[in-house]
């Protein structure tokens, strides 16, 4: 947590050196994430094919044609519009589902970092075992667990909670919450790990020795310390979660509970109103924009504080 | 646009052929992406909106000329495009052998990924499944090829008015593939009702004792249509805006009704025990046989049909793209699946997908155990289009106008 070095003067030619090195990245994000993003623009500006219905991009921008944001926009600001909704909703399940992965990965992280001794490997081992299986297989897996017959009711039944099987499946936000927060919370206990890890001990100890309990060093030190791998692993599964829409599909199907990734899938899969469904990506992703650009700000400003 | 019955998108075959995950992604992206490829397409002219009432002739251009006769079958590779699991795998086998060339099949997710990549000409594939919806456009646009009727004397097997549709008539450009309807899915053994006692059958979309297990066919046309039919309104094709709004009102008042889902898998979401009452095609009932656990038989399956005929209907075709790189192979390959023998396997091994074949009455399915005698109903025949209302393009005003009100739908709100 020192302050960065001072930024090497341009005329420097070290400087040139290593800023030439960051070539391949830029080059690789101009190619698979500027491109492919300005393509769904100019989709979402565009027009459809007269023959085949099919999106024509329109690649001037001079020319775009303002229409789908105009019906996106009307539908996102009239109050009991399908997009409104849709777009709270998935604001409400994302805020919950990331809370609940919060409580479950935090304590995770902070057991694995400090208590794993020499089960630390293997527990790694174990929290990155489910990318090893595809996450749909994963949700595939927890229809069978939820179904009617399924362990969830069995188990349940037989610790005498439920007196009979219960329609996990029939469409209810808790199921499709959990799906959520089961399929992303490796993603914010790997993070979390990481920096509970790197955290000197000797602050703890600075911390016991001027008389804090366990939990005061814990509320005063620890915490605090990892405010930006909080963030940071609220943003890394935050972002994919408002995009989601196959966890809603397979473990509801109904209308009550799909998501604004629903609603752009139904717009690009099929008919004449694909630059509806790009202009939908498009605005989710200048609203994530915005999320991500608090998340620069919060990490840089917590850099400057430590720094100081 | 409307969804065909083999748009699953979650279907467990499917999912374990494809490898799982990226599918999702691919199959979407492929949309925006083919879009890159720009379109070749036309003059919109002379377009039409086929129906049963406006049955079209299309033309036949000079500059897109069908292939000549007598001509020997290309060597090499047959390429087919096609939707997952709506060919039998022996089918390809066979006829491979017997031409002594290699058969290579593609599959495609939805009609518009498929429209979008063989219309920007940028694939050339030999075989393609297009459906009554587009076929007017790709012809227009002349992604597709006009067949020589010499290479097809097996179109003879055919129910002789499916040898003229109202969507391409004369099969200039396309043979018949399959038929289906759609109907109505229930459990008996879950269930103390079955449509069939029902004053309106429709009623049972609505009814308590299958709250939480109901399912109406994830499809911005097929689900509509049936809440018009249970209102009476027998245009299906309708674009009037109080329609509309009544097919939209009737399908929200599901949501609270009946928790209702909407699925595609339902050939396994109804024997699973998923679903008690699913809206369902034809060839879905007959393929869900294959899927019933241990312990459930077929009895425990209804599929319910109108008995006046007047219901949802559809019906699938073949075509050779303009690009094919092997037409004659492509002619030959579309006889040997209208032949009788191979047509009835393909089906009755596989696909679940009725060939209007003649030869194919319902007392032969029963009798052969093809057809369950319980689900005897999901049997199309000849007759049932001279009743049924098949789902036809609609204008893209109509369109857009039933799309946003089945987003609205979808949306829950």
């Amino acid at each position: 947590m020192s302050e960065p070095t001072a930024p090497v003067g341009e005329s420097d030619e070290g400087g040139r050196f290593w800023a030439g090195l960051a070539l391949p990245g830029i080059a690789w994000l101009a190619v698979f994430f500027v491109l492919p993003f300005y393509v769904i623009l100019c989709v979402a500006f565009g027009t459809v094919d007269p023959l085949f219905q099919t999106p024509t991009p329109e690649w001037n921008p001079l020319q775009w044609n303002t229409s789908a944001f105009e019906f996106v926009f009307e539908g996102l600001f009239t109050s009991g519009a399908g997009f409104q909704t849709v777009f709270v909703r998935t604001f409400v399940y994302v805020l919950v589902a990331t809370t609940i992965s919060l409580v479950i990965a935090y304590p995770v992280a902070y057991y694995v970092a400090r208590y794993g001794g020499r089960w630390k490997g293997l527990l790694l081992a174990g929290l990155i075992a489910p990318f090893f299986i595809s996450y749909l297989m994963r949700m595939l897996a927890w229809i069978n667990l939820l179904q009617d017959d399924g362990w969830v009711n069995e188990v349940l039944m037989w610790i005498g909670v439920l007196d009979a099987p219960r329609n996990w499946l029939d469409g209810r936000a808790s199921s499709v919450i959990l799906g959520l927060v089961y399929g992303y919370v490796p993603f914010m206990i790997l993070p979390l790990y990481a920096f509970l890890d790197r955290i000197d001990r000797s602050l703890l100890e600075a911390a016991r020795d001027l008389g804090a309990s366990p939990f005061q060093t814990f509320r005063m030190v620890t915490l605090p310390l990892s405010g930006p791998a909080i963030l940071a692993g609220i943003v890394i599964i935050a972002l994919p979660m408002f995009g989601d829409y196959y966890t809603p599909d397979l473990l509801s199907g109904a209308p009550q509970t799909s998501l604004i990734g629903n609603q752009v899938n139904l717009y690009i899969r099929g008919g004449q109103q694909v630059p509806v469904g790009a202009a939908l990506v498009v605005v989710l992703m200048l609203f994530l924009t915005v999320l991500m650009g608090y998340y620069l700000y919060a990490t840089a400003r917590a850099q400057r504080r430590l720094g100081a | 646009m409307t969804l065909h019955p083999r748009e699953s998108r979650y279907g467990r075959r499917e999912l374990l052929q494809r490898g799982a995950a990226g599918a999702f992604a691919l199959s979407s992206m492929s949309t925006l992406l083919a879009a890159c490829g720009g379109s070749n397409g036309g003059s919109s002219a002379e377009l039409q909106i086929a129906t049963p009432d406006n049955p079209v002739t299309w033309p036949i251009y000079d500059d897109n000329p069908m292939i000549a006769s007598g001509l020997e079958p290309e060597g090499g590779t047959l390429r087919i495009y096609n939707w997952n699991a709506y060919l039998w795998p022996n089918i390809k086998k066979n006829f491979a052998k017997e031409y002594g060339v290699k058969v290579e099949e593609t599959y495609f997710s939805t009609t518009d990924e498929a429209v979008a990549k063989i219309s920007s000409g940028a694939v050339d594939f030999d075989v393609f499944f297009p459906t009554t919806d587009r076929i007017g456009r790709l012809i227009l646009g002349k992604a597709l090829q006009p067949l020589n009727a010499e290479y097809l004397p097996n179109i003879a097997n055919l129910w002789p008015s499916i040898q003229d549709p109202w969507y391409d008539r004369g099969s200039q450009y396309s043979v018949p593939y399959t038929t289906w309807t759609t109907g109505i899915g229930y459990r008996t053994d879950k269930l103390s009702t079955s449509p069939d006692k029902l004053a309106n059958p429709y009623e049972i979309y609505w009814d308590p004792a299958a709250k939480g297990k109901m399912f109406l066919l994830d499809d911005s046309r097929d689900a509509p249509a049936h809440m018009l039919l249970k209102n009476g309104i027998m245009n299906v094709n309708t674009e009037d805006p109080a329609d509309i709004e009544l097919a939209k009102n009737e399908l929200k008042s599901l949501i609270d009704a009946a928790s209702v889902k909407l699925s595609t898998d339902d050939y396994t979401n109804l024997p699973e025990g998923k679903a008690w009452v699913h809206q369902m095609w034809s060839g879905s009932a007959i393929s869900a046989k294959w899927y019933l656990p241990e312990g459930t038989t077929a009895d425990a399956l209804g599929y319910w049909f109108p008995e006046d005929g007047r219901g949802i209907i559809g019906s699938d075709m073949i075509a050779i793209p303009k690009a094919a790189k092997n037409p004659v192979l492509a002619h030959h390959f579309l006889n040997y699946l209208l032949d009788e023998k191979h047509g009835y396997d393909n089906f009755a091994e596989f696909t679940g997908y009725q060939p209007p074949l003649t030869v194919l009455d319902p007392d032969k399915l029963v009798s052969d155990g093809v057809v369950p005698a319980n689900l005897r109903t999901s049997i199309v025949r000849e007759s049932d289009f001279d009743t049924a209302f098949p789902l036809t393009e609609l204008t893209p005003e109509g369109a857009t106008a039933w799309q946003n009100a089945w987003a609205e739908f979808k949306a829950g709100v």
